[in-house]
């Protein structure tokens, strides 16, 4: 239950991505060393989100809103306000959850690969590590400085019976959408506003 | 008569040869553990020596970076796998948790607990599938959504809580690691049981080769559990036998070559040793059908004693006598101290553990035909004009000794008196109350496993219940009748949970239940037609849920075989066993239980057939009342003794002269071993016994000593009292370095109290020749 659990909390973690970054100076070639570089510059930032799940077996799609936040280097906040509160919190090597009744629970990403796979590789991207994505996922990016869409095709056969592929768009340093399409055809899309700097 | 005792004697040896020879040879560990009085004891024995417990070989990679060791834990895994000795191996890694899932969730129907009529009703659809809405719609979504379609009642979900994977080993690059993350960690499961040591031996062995196989590179191997406790307390009491009987051999020979120069007298000295031990192991073999290695062990000790008797009669022969006049004088004082030891060892035959029974039958034999030996046939076969020439400048010495022992009078009894306080001060309380204190396994180890046994997680063992009935189907409906009382225990009570094979295998009778309450496939879809209105449900798209309901209406109930290739399978086989021809359900408990009232529910339910085990309350008194009745039976040897005395010195005084030595040694030898030791077990007791049955013999000559016929007589009785002690507290003394815990405490303590009878003896004795 946890593991599956945590998988779903991972994916929602993606979300984080969406933080936004600022924009990095300087010109030259663009690729994903330099979006690297771009979103890595971030030490802390605060943005709104609101996510649409499209499930197969729904008429509608699920509506959900909060608040993100991101402290380098490695502290992620997932804050769900509507329709029901909810806080998801990345520190550490940890996971902890908490459901609007008060329940917590805690847990050890090195339990999970998947879901240690999502953060490591959440926390390789706005760390501006590379390398690690690399490890992780199939990498490659679309567009120029302005307007970016980066791919990633999990490696992992765990992952990869989860999520078909992670779509990231943004531009000028800031991640603006976080779409999550999974194997089994359901998707969600995140939209991300940047509170300000 | 000269002739008929030889012939006798060679007829007696040759037989005990035959006995010997013809003798099967056994390390069952369970000797050393209390016989279990009770059924329910007894189930809890079985699972020791058979059940899944016993087949657990926990395996621990250290001395190399996480990532290497990781690796490791994998490829050993894989390799584990594939052997057909191990049933399961385990490394945390997520590769079986697929297959656990899949059975829950294709057999979800029949094994959830929550299907029953009603639950596929409109209202109660309706109300499952808003809970699901509302879990889709949180971090949990990706988990809910995973079953959506099929599962909307969640029924996977509630399978995955009940079976709660919470807790568990930490993880390291996947795999099960300690806490700080410097041992790798494995759980193995043999095929064969913990009592079958060649079984576990060899499961060992293929360990061992498939991690050298695995290019460990410098990392070590560790390996504990039950079965490695049987192999490595068979390895120890193999060496420990030989190697400590050997040991003493040597050394009472040497002693006897320094003192005597004559190898013929070492020669004619070690016959009543072989006779004895050749005696002792017959008596077991006849009296026990096997001849335990510790047994073996123990004859290291006879070897001490045994040679006593020869050497009293050469040491007190003196020059120009023969060892039968020397005879006619000691034999009664021989023969009383031959029979103060047999009391002693006779309290052991009654003790209640089948091993120090052995001891006891082995010691008893043993002594009397070397003792009879040294009467009858000794004197026959020593050739004429054997002179014995001892050591001419002990006796003296030991006699100036002796005479000025006696000022020590005060002095000893401040160190009785100081030992007296020491073992009140250390609170009344000198016993090891554990019964691991029992186990054969070395302190180390079991350091090691309770070790590794932390790092796992496993729960320390709590109370189990266990219903025994004639067929597997009659123990899983008395498991499911104990959990419906359990449950509602756990509402009203502290009770947190309990698990039952019933969990993953129902009865054929609840499963058939389970299909009933499913509706025929019109009114399902009627029911979940109506349910889906006021919801953003599509219910064309809940179309497999409807199929796989309908196909769990005719679906053949799961049976054990289904189970096959899952962790889960591990968990129903340690939770339902097939033993005796009968099958045994156990349901083991957490959390606070009000046992009395437990128990009477139990009663209530399946009357005599289900049992509450506190195990360690249970295996903790079973091992109390032991040692009340070991201590009973070690007064009830010393009684003995002490009437035996009575009856053959027939002077109060004299009995005094002789018991006070020993008491004094028993106080002080206690005393030192509480420094020593801190706490006393079962062994030390039957150890201060023998102090004081081998112990009386000192006082006895040291007693006869004291009236000397003239002075070179009572040289010669100190030198040979002298060297009968050291022979003893060599035999005793060499078992004190040996690995088997229950030769370790005895050898130890008697050797030590025989030691301090001498110097007591010494010092208290010889006052009336002063």
């Amino acid at each position: 239950m946890r593991r599956r659990l945590t998988e779903a909390v991972a994916w929602l973690l993606a979300a984080a991505i969406a933080c936004p970054a600022l924009a990095a100076e300087g010109a030259g070639a663009w690729g994903v060393e330099q979006l690297m570089a771009e979103l890595g510059k971030v030490k802390r930032s605060q943005a709104r989100f609101t996510e649409r799940k499209y499930l197969k077996v729904l008429k509608a799609p699920l509506l959900s809103s909060g608040t993100l936040t991101y402290t380098a280097p490695d502290k992620l906040e997932k804050r769900t306000l509507k329709p029901r509160p909810e806080v998801l919190l990345v520190e550490g090597g940890q996971v902890v959850v908490e459901m609007d009744a008060g329940a917590r629970r805690t847990l050890r990403m090195a339990d999970h690969p998947v879901l240690q796979a999502f953060v490591e590789s959440i926390r390789s991207t706005l760390g501006g590590d590379a390398r690690t994505l690399e490890r992780y996922y199939k990498v490659s990016l679309e567009g120029d400085r302005s307007a970016w869409q980066l791919y990633l095709a999990p490696r992992g056969r765990d992952m990869a019976r989860v999520i078909s592929q992670i779509r990231i768009g943004g531009g000028n340093g800031r991640i603006e959408l976080i779409e999550v399409q999974e194997t089994r055809g359901d998707r969600s899309v995140m939209k991300v506003t940047e509170d300000g700097p | 008569m000269r002739r008929s005792a030889v012939g006798l004697w060679l007829a007696f040896v040759v037989a005990c040869a035959a006995v010997a020879l013809r003798t099967d040879y056994s390390a069952d560990l369970a000797a050393f553990l209390p016989r279990s009085p009770t059924p329910a004891q007894q189930i809890l024995v079985d699972e020791l020596r058979e059940g899944v417990v016993s087949r657990i070989i926990l395996v621990g990679l250290e001395g190399a970076e996480p990532a290497r060791l990781a690796a490791l834990s994998r490829a050993l895994a894989a390799r584990l796998a594939q052997d057909p000795r191990f049933a399961y191996v385990a490394n945390g890694a997520d590769d079986g948790f697929e297959a656990d899932l899949d059975f829950l969730h294709r057999h979800r129907y029949l094994l959830s607990p929550a299907v029953a009529p009603g639950h596929f009703d409109a209202p109660n659809l309706h109300a499952a599938l808003e809970r699901q809405l509302g879990l889709l719609d949180s971090n949990a979504g990706m988990l809910v959504g995973r079953w959506i379609e099929n599962d909307p009642t969640g029924e996977t979900l509630r399978l995955l809580e009940a079976l709660g994977r919470e807790g568990g080993p930490r993880k390291r690059d996947g795999v099960w690691f300690s806490a700080d993350g410097r041992r790798a960690l494995l759980v193995a499961q043999t095929r064969a049981a913990g009592f079958d040591i060649d079984a576990q031996e060899a499961a060992q062995a293929a360990l061992r080769a498939a991690f050298g196989a695995a290019q460990a590179g410098g990392a070590t191997l560790l390996m504990t559990g039950p079965g490695m406790f049987a192999v490595q307390s068979r390895e120890s009491i193999k060496r420990d036998a030989t190697r400590f009987s050997l040991l003493a051999t040597v050394l009472v020979s040497l002693l006897m070559l320094a003192v005597y120069r004559r190898p013929r007298i070492l020669g004619l000295m070690l016959l009543p040793v072989a006779t004895g031990a050749l005696a002792g192991v017959a008596a077991v073999s006849l009296g026990f059908g096997a001849v335990h290695g510790v047994t073996l062990g123990f004859g290291a000790t006879l070897i001490g004693e045994a040679v006593d008797y020869a050497m009293y009669v050469f040491t007190n022969t003196p020059e120009g006598g023969t060892p039968r006049q020397t005879l006619a004088r000691i034999w009664p004082t021989l023969r009383l101290g031959m029979l103060t030891s047999v009391c002693g060892f006779a309290a052991l035959l009654f003790s209640g553990f089948p091993g120090l029974a052995q001891l006891g039958l082995f010691s008893i034999a043993g002594l009397v035909a070397a003792a009879a030996m040294t009467r009858w046939v000794l004197p026959q076969i020593t050739p004429g004009g054997t002179t014995v020439r001892s050591a001419t400048w002990l006796g003296p010495m030991l006699q100036k000794a002796v005479a000025g022992a006696g000022r020590l009078r005060l002095p000893l009894a401040a160190v009785v008196a100081a030992s007296c306080a020491g073992i009140a001060w250390q609170g009344g309380q000198p016993w090891d109350d554990e019964l691991s204190s029992l186990s054969p396994a070395p302190l180390a180890d079991q350091q090691l496993d309770a070790q590794m046994r932390r790092d796992l997680g496993a729960p320390d063992v709590g109370p189990l219940i266990v219903v025994r009935e004639a067929t597997e189907q009659a123990a899983l409906e008395s498991a499911e009748r104990i959990g419906a009382a359990l449950d509602a225990l756990r509402r009203e009570q502290g009770l947190d949970s309990y698990d039952s094979p019933a969990l993953l295998l129902p009865s054929a009778a609840t499963q058939r239940q389970r299909q009933q309450a499913i509706p025929a496939p019109g009114a399902l879809r009627a029911s979940l037609a109506a349910a889906a209105r006021g919801t953003p449900f599509r219910v064309e798209a809940l179309q497999p849920f409807l199929d796989e309901a309908g196909a769990a209406r005719s679906a053949s109930p799961v049976t054990r075989a289904d189970l096959e290739g899952t962790a889960l399978a591990l968990k129903v086989d340690a939770l339902l066993a097939h033993r005796h021809g009968e099958w045994f359900a156990m349901l083991p408990l957490k959390g606070r239980i009000d046992a009395e009232a437990l128990r009477a529910t139990l009663r209530g339910i399946a009357g005599e057939r289900a049992v509450l085990l506190e195990i360690k309350k249970e295996t903790d008194a079973l091992y109390r009342g032991y040692r009340t009745r070991a201590t009973t039976f070690a007064v009830a040897g010393v009684a003995a003794i002490a009437l035996l005395l009575a009856f053959s010195l027939r002077s109060p005084a004299r009995v005094w002269d002789v018991l006070a030595p020993l008491a004094a040694a028993v106080v002080v030898t206690v005393a030192l071993l509480l420094v020593l030791q801190a706490k006393l077990n079962l062994f030390h007791l039957v150890g201060l016994l023998l102090v004081v049955g081998v112990g009386s013999n000192y006082a006895l000559f040291f007693e006869r000593g004291s009236e000397p016929e003239d002075r070179a007589d009572a040289s010669r009785i100190y030198t040979s009292v002298f060297l009968c002690n050291l022979s003893t507290v060599i035999g005793f003394g060499v078992l004190a370095l040996a690995a088997t815990p229950v030769l370790r405490a005895i050898g130890g303590t008697v050797a030590l109290g025989a030691l301090l009878s001498l110097v007591f003896a010494a010092i208290l004795v010889p006052r009336r020749a002063a």
